[in-house]
Parts: C-alpha cells; structure tokens; sequence
C-alpha cells in the first residue's frame, strides 16, 4: 500500500511538473523525496533474519 | 551545447528511464517476478529521477534541475546498494532471476551511478544555461518521452496497488494480493 502511496505521489509530482509551476513542482518533488529515504530507513533498520 | 541540443539529451535519457521501467515491468509480467519492497523503491526513484529532464524540457536547463536528478540518482544507488549487500555473502542466489548475469538490483545500481557521471558530464557544458529563457515549443520526440513516463509512472501504481493491496508489501510476494481468490 506504502509504494502504491509513493508510486501516486510521484505522479503527482511530475503532472505538476509538466503543467503545473515550477515552485509547486520542486516543493512536492523534495515531499517525494523524502518520503522515499524514510521508507528506504523503514526497510533499512528491519530486523534482518540471516541464516548465519 | 547549446539549449535544443541539453534538451534533446534530457529527452534521450527519459527514454532510458522509460527502458529500465518497461524492462521491469516485462520480468514482473513474462516471468512473473513479482518485485519485492526494494525493487519497488528503486522503481519509484527511476521514477521520479525523470523530475531533472522533466524540469529542463518544461523551464529550460538549469543547474538546480540537474541537481534534482543527481540526488535522486544517489538516493537511488543506496537502495540498490543495500540489496546488493543483502546478497553478497557465498552462496546466496540473490533475489529474482539474473540478466546477462547481473541482477535487477545490481543493474539499477549501475544504471543509477551511470546517471550520476552523465549529469556531471552534461553539468560541465555552461552554454545550455544562457541565451534565450524563453519557452520554446516542444518537439513531438520530447513530448513522446514525457508522455511515456507518466503512462509508465500510472502503470505502476496500478500493479503496485494490485501486488500489496490495502496492506504492507510483503518481502518475498509470490501472488497478487487483490488477484487472490477470497476463502
């Protein structure tokens, strides 16, 4: 559902992008942005269950 | 380098963003590979990765539109690098299938870091960010290659929310969530 999520707002961001304005463009880009390194966080500080 | 020809470049390397999508979508599709939480966070930064030539074409080229793009790329080549590391103890045979021996992964990482060094390569030619700022009617090529991501873009969400449904994207998906037949 999260990359769903994440999928669709990048789609807002480049619909903005493409006729919308630049500032509303890189405001939601960063917004974009950041949401994809805290989901990379999410996934990085998992419990890893290795087999060694 | 002159602005039409920046732009032309910002279009050719929307194209290569649109090959590595489709080339994702073909493995999910042809071999059923569904992708995992990791592959589809790098699907989403190619993704968005397209706002740096999607702001070139749409305002003329700019320095900040190019640096737009190179921190997508890094954020990009961590991820990929991570699920790298995930695999690289002997013995371990990574997730999915292999193309031309690499992984998906290990190639959106090479993909990525050949986007880092080509930006910084188109970033050292000044002539593209002077002269006429004036918006300048797009070329049928160009608007082929936006419409192409954005087509791709909605694909995507569209699989992504069929694959994990209303709930977490499991780590190793073998069946559509929404597809499943209900008990």
């Amino acid at each position: 559902m999260e990359f769903a999520a994440l999928f669709l707002s990048i789609l807002v961001v480049l619909a903005i992008t493409w006729w919308g304005s630049r500032e509303w463009a890189l405001a939601l880009f960063t917004i974009a942005l950041i949401a994809s390194v805290a989901t990379y966080f999410h996934h990085a500080t998992d419990v890893l269950k290795l087999s060694f | 380098m002159t602005r039409s020809l920046a732009i032309t470049l910002n279009a050719l390397g929307l194209y290569a963003i649109a090959l590595v999508l489709t080339g994702a979508f073909a493995a999910q599709l042809l071999l059923n590979e569904l992708p995992c939480p990791l592959c589809l966070l790098q699907r989403c930064l190619f993704a968005l990765l397209a706002t740096g030539p999607f702001l070139n074409i749409r305002y003329g080229p700019r320095p900040s539109h190019y640096a737009v793009a190179l921190l997508t790329a890094c954020a990009g080549a961590a991820v990929a690098a991570r699920q790298i590391l995930l695999h690289i103890m002997p013995g371990d045979p990574g997730y999915g299938s292999a193309l031309l021996g690499y992984h998906f992964y290990t190639w959106a990482f090479i993909g990525f870091a050949a986007a880092i060094v080509l930006i910084a390569i188109v970033l050292l030619f000044d002539g593209q960010f002077h002269g006429d700022t004036a918006a300048q009617p797009v070329e049928v090529f160009v608007r082929a290659a936006v419409w192409l991501i954005i087509g791709l873009t909605a694909l995507n969400v569209i699989s992504t929310f069929v694959e994990c449904g209303y709930s977490a994207c499991p780590d190793n998906p073998t069946t559509y969530e929404l597809l499943r037949p209900s008990r």
